[in-house]
């Protein structure tokens, strides 16, 4: 039976070319983009699953109240690991203390590297179940030790064995390879995890984070845990959230919280509101797997639609078989068979759409997605996924077509009811709202990107460059540097800084000043730089004077902000002074000395932090380089790294645009801006491909109609009005359902960016031309096709 | 096989109310050849489909072989006239995407017969109907008068006691139809009962029997004394 039911359905596909194309290739189209989305979903749900242990780590987070204002981070106080460890150590299976992700060039003989990687503590492998190629698993027992990622190895030290290997730290320090890792997954947080070395060597080396030991004020650390078995992260967040309040008085007073945030949520539910999750990456994940299920409910709409409308082609057949014996049932299984075998074969095609299409995607969404052709539980979900397509879109026209009465149709006269079409306009309406609000959707968020990006940031980000100076070598070379890049001619002006532009990397609170109002919590980003950076960077001072070298007393000289002369609410703020608030070891007075224009460092979605900018002679983490506008960049670059290999012939040539650096913060959401635009685009092709199918089938059952009409006087315009306006209606109510519906939508999203776009008219207005534009271009070649027949051909086919 | 009392059929529309038949009583003894004959619109397709058991009665009585099935529900009907009645159309009613021997084939899979057991009735009557040689052509290859006699031989494939034909000869020419009628002369010689609705006089002189509808109601009916004489 089945076989037969698969035969006639092979048939049928193959005798209606046209409807099997549009059929078959809508919902391959649907199902493509449906897989596209959620292999990219997968992607995404698993980040972190590569370690074995994901359900049992966290890292330790806090929050702290400034003036009302909850700020939420992962930055820790070094005495907080002795706190836990020693009131709270049943808890945990491991805790950590770790480093940032920072830069290292590790040395190899001639070779020298920048490598990513973290100092951690000694169970760090064993938490993360690293997977050891060579070498020992507690790689990190000696404090002269370092331990590689297998592509780290391979680049140091090409075929030969690296364990025991000497490897050489920013021309500081020798550390000997104990053991070389699998590299860590793309979708992973500890992805750019190149090196781990001891945390202990860190300490050896870095003064300040010693001296750290006892300081509860010193946010600069992230600590890692692996909770006990016996124990949830929900049990542990509680018994520690007073922890540091516990143990230090000042800590009350910005009402210190300490919690876990398990690892499952680090890459999808990090950010925070007010001291809560809320929103992060899930809502994207959200959203596109709303995309997919709409874009694939899309192509079953089409199927649906045209398996009805050609309902009167099929009703004889279901006259006859009723009449020698079909139950019901019978023929709903046929049909179901038929969606069935439509579905499998749009599946193969999709498979073969994504599989060329990828590459493409993973460009575009910044991803190392492979197809999963060995995954067996992806065949099973596939299998799933296509029973599920074949019930969603063969469960209507099956219901619908077997329910004929065999004696309404086997006389030939069968015509189907008054209402018979009406699901099929409630779906193109459905069609068709889904589309309008996509192109909504999508329009405002390319408005928002760019609104975003067109805010001016408050300085030049053409031609200026950035190089990182954070290894010992460049300590006291800043004047030497700055005069070499000024005489090579590449350079117009250089500064440096204790942050990169594009960022803050240091917050300050402890100060007065004259009008303090009391009690007030102040939270100031702060930037080391050297004179030259407001002419470097090319800002703008608004008040006052900039850093002179003329001036012995600018070394405890500063610069505001704008927004920060209204954060603290200094009038006039020239001449006046920050002063230390510790009573027993103060620092001198910071003098403000002028004030410049607000500058983007963190998110341009956001407000400008207020932020100070101090005098500093030398140390600093970037060089700032302005570079030749008379000479091309290329020219400027290669100028500029052999000025830097004279003086640092070990070490790489590292440099970063700051346009391009700034780019960076937009990336996210022009991924987003972009995949939602071509998924937009396919959804509307989705609905014009069913839209121009329902109109050959309009148009062919309305033949005689059109004949008549024709030989009756009827213009091309007006045959073609006739056919076209049922549909202009139809698109019409979808706009007025989608409008009010992505309004809503959208001015939520819109919500969660302080810095945002307004909602214009226009944007409506543009996309219900759009959608109606696009529904006269697919209507009218059929309709005009049909306006144009023969009268005669027409009214002979009856 | 076949007795009807005081059955009438209405059909409402939101309007008005059709009374396609009225107080229609007649018989069908057991191999007899009945030939329902009136002008268009008279109720001869809807007294037939009755009998089909594509349509129920609004009111009266319909027995078949002794079971009363005029209150049957579509489900039951089905199951009824699975093995038991075969259908001729005047349109043929082909399925298209089917092949000759498929088409005939269909009422045995909804019988659930096996495939070899299916092989060989078909291709018997097939060769019956002098259509074998066709047996992969679909319906569209095949003259008017071909594809009745296809028709004929999915009626007759499953053995039923009754075939119902609506005008089987309406769209085929004199020779073709004077086939068509010959089989089922013959059919009905072997003992399978048969109705027939039909507009041509000369048709009907096959029957044994001539019911006469008009406005729904059976005016007269007469006995064919001449049966077969055109044979």
């Amino acid at each position: 039976m089945f076989k037969n039911y698969l035969k006639i359905a092979w048939r049928n596909l193959k005798k209606n070319k046209g409807y099997t194309v549009i059929n078959v290739g809508g919902l391959a189209l649907g199902m493509a983009v449906t897989l596209i989305i959620g292999l990219w979903v997968e992607d995404e749900l698993t980040y972190n699953d590569y370690f074995s242990n994901h359900d049992h780590i966290a890292q330790v987070y806090q929050s702290q109240t400034f003036n009302g204002n909850v700020s939420t981070g992962q930055a820790i106080p070094r005495p907080l690991e002795m706190e836990l460890r020693e009131k709270y150590g049943d808890n945990f299976e491991h805790l950590i203390m770790s480093s940032w992700n920072i830069s290292r060039y590790l040395g190899y003989k001639e070779k020298s590297l920048s490598k990513n990687g973290n100092y951690m503590q000694r169970p760090a492998p064993e938490m993360l179940d690293l997977k050891i190629i060579k070498g020992e698993k507690d790689g990190l027992r000696e404090i002269n030790s370092v331990m590689l990622s297998a592509s780290s190895a391979q680049a140091l030290f090409g075929d030969e064995d690296p364990i025991g290997k000497s490897v050489e730290v920013n021309n500081q320090y020798d550390v000997a390879v104990s053991a070389v890792y699998e590299d860590i997954p793309a979708n992973n947080s500890f992805s750019d995890l190149d090196f781990i070395m001891p945390w202990d060597k860190l300490l050896a080396t870095q003064e300040w984070m010693r001296n750290a030991v006892d300081s509860w004020g010193n946010n600069s650390f992230q600590m890692f845990v692996q909770i006990d078995e016996n124990v949830t992260m929900e049990g542990v967040t509680k018994a520690i959230l007073n922890s540091k309040q516990e143990a230090n008085e000042n800590s009350v007073l910005f009402d210190a919280k300490i919690f876990l945030l398990p690892m499952n949520d680090w890459y999808l539910r990090s950010n925070f509101e007010n001291g809560k999750q809320y929103g992060g990456r899930i809502k994207y994940v959200w959203l596109f797997s709303i995309i997919g299920a709409f874009v694939l409910l899309l192509a079953c709409i089409n199927f649906m639609n045209l398996s009805t409308a050609r309902s009167e082609k099929r009703a004889k057949e279901v006259g006859i078989r009723k009449s020698i014996g079909s139950q019901r049932g019978q023929l709903i299984y046929q049909f179901l068979s038929e969606s069935f075998l439509v579905v499998l074969f749009a599946f193969f095609v999709a498979i073969v759409i994504v599989f060329f299409g990828l590459n493409g995607f993973n460009e575009l969404a910044s991803k190392k997605i492979e197809f999963p052709w060995s995954n067996g539980l992806f065949w099973l979900i596939s299998a799933l996924f296509i029973l599920t397509t074949a019930l969603l879109a063969g469960s209507y026209p099956a219901l619908y077509l077997s329910s004929f009465r065999p004696v309404d149709v086997l006389k030939g006269t069968f015509k189907a009811g008054k209402y018979a079409g009406l699901p099929r306009k409630i779906l193109v309406v459905i069609q068709f709202t889904v589309s309008v609000a996509f192109i909504i959707g999508t329009v405002i968020v390319m408005q928002q990107i760019n609104h975003a990006k067109n805010r001016p940031v408050g300085y030049d980000k053409e031609g200026l460059v950035q190089i990182p100076t954070m290894s010992q070598d460049f300590a006291g070379k800043y004047d030497l540097m700055r005069a070499e890049f000024l005489k090579s001619n590449a350079v117009v002006e250089m500064s440096a800084s204790s942050s990169p532009t594009t960022q803050i990397w240091s917050n300050r609170s402890g100060f007065i000043w004259d009008g303090k109002p009391e009690g007030f919590q102040e939270d100031l980003a702060w930037t080391e730089v050297t004179p030259e950076y407001v002419k470097s960077l090319n800002m703008k001072i608004i008040a006052g004077r900039d850093f002179s070298r003329e001036f012995a007393s600018d070394s405890s000289a500063v610069l505001l902000n704008e927004t920060a002369v209204k954060y603290l609410g200094i009038e006039d703020p020239v001449g006046k002074f920050l002063r230390d608030d510790n009573d027993e070891d103060p620092n001198p007075p910071l003098k403000i000395i002028g004030v410049v224009q607000d500058m983007i460092t963190q998110s341009p979605y956001e407000p400008v932090k207020q932020g100070v900018y101090v005098f500093a002679n030398d140390d600093s983490s970037y060089y700032n380089l302005r570079l030749n506008p008379e000479q091309s960049a290329s020219q400027n670059i290669a100028i500029i790294e052999g000025v830097f290999k004279e003086h640092f012939p070990d070490l790489p040539f590292q440099y970063d645009f700051i346009d391009d650096e700034y780019g960076e913060k937009f990336a996210s959401e022009e991924r987003i801006g972009t995949l939602a635009g071509i998924f937009t685009a396919l959804a509307i092709l989705i609905s014009c491909l069913g839209l121009f199918g329902l109109t050959s089938f309009v148009a062919e059952q309305r033949t005689k109609e059109i004949g008549v009409r024709k030989v009756l006087g009827a213009s091309t315009f007006n045959v073609w009005n006739m056919l076209s306006k049922d549909f202009l209606k139809l698109v019409t109510i979808s706009c007025f359902i989608a409008i009010p519906v992505s309004y809503y939508v959208m001015n939520g999203w819109l919500q969660d960016y302080p810095y945002r776009v307004i909602l214009e008219w226009w944007i409506f207005v543009l996309a219900v031309v759009g959608a109606l534009a696009i529904t006269i271009l697919t209507v009218s070649y059929q309709a005009i096709k049909a306006a144009n027949a023969n009268p005669v051909t027409s009214l002979r086919t009856e | 096989m076949i007795q009807i009392q005081n059955l009438k059929k209405s059909f409402r529309t939101e309007e008005v109310e059709t009374l396609a038949l009225n107080n229609v009583n007649f018989k069908v003894e057991d191999g007899e050849f009945a030939a329902i004959m009136g002008p268009s619109g008279c109720g001869k397709s809807t007294l037939l489909n009755i009998i089909g058991m594509l349509d129920n009665p609004t009111e009266g009585s319909y027995q078949f072989a002794g079971n009363e099935v005029g209150g049957l529900k579509e489900r039951q009907r089905t199951e009824l006239r699975k093995g038991n009645l075969g259908f001729v159309f005047q349109s043929f009613n082909l399925i298209d995407e089917l092949t000759v021997f498929e088409n005939v084939e269909l009422p045995l899979i909804y019988l659930k017969m096996g495939k070899s057991e299916r092989r060989e009735k078909v291709m018997k009557v097939l060769e019956r109907m002098k259509i074998a040689h066709r047996e992969k052509h679909f319906p569209h290859q095949l003259s008017g008068g071909q594809q009745q006699r296809v028709a004929i031989a999915r009626a007759v494939v499953t053995n039923p006691k009754l075939i119902l034909a609506d005008e089987p000869t309406g769209n085929l020419d004199s020779k073709n139809g004077i086939e068509v009628m010959n089989l089922l002369t013959e059919l009905n010689q072997e003992g399978t009962t048969i109705v027939m609705v039909t507009h041509s006089d000369r048709d009907s002189h096959y029957a044994h029997r001539v019911i006469n509808l008009f406005d729904g109601q059976i005016v007269t009916e007469s006995q064919n004394r001449a049966v077969g004489a055109m044979i």
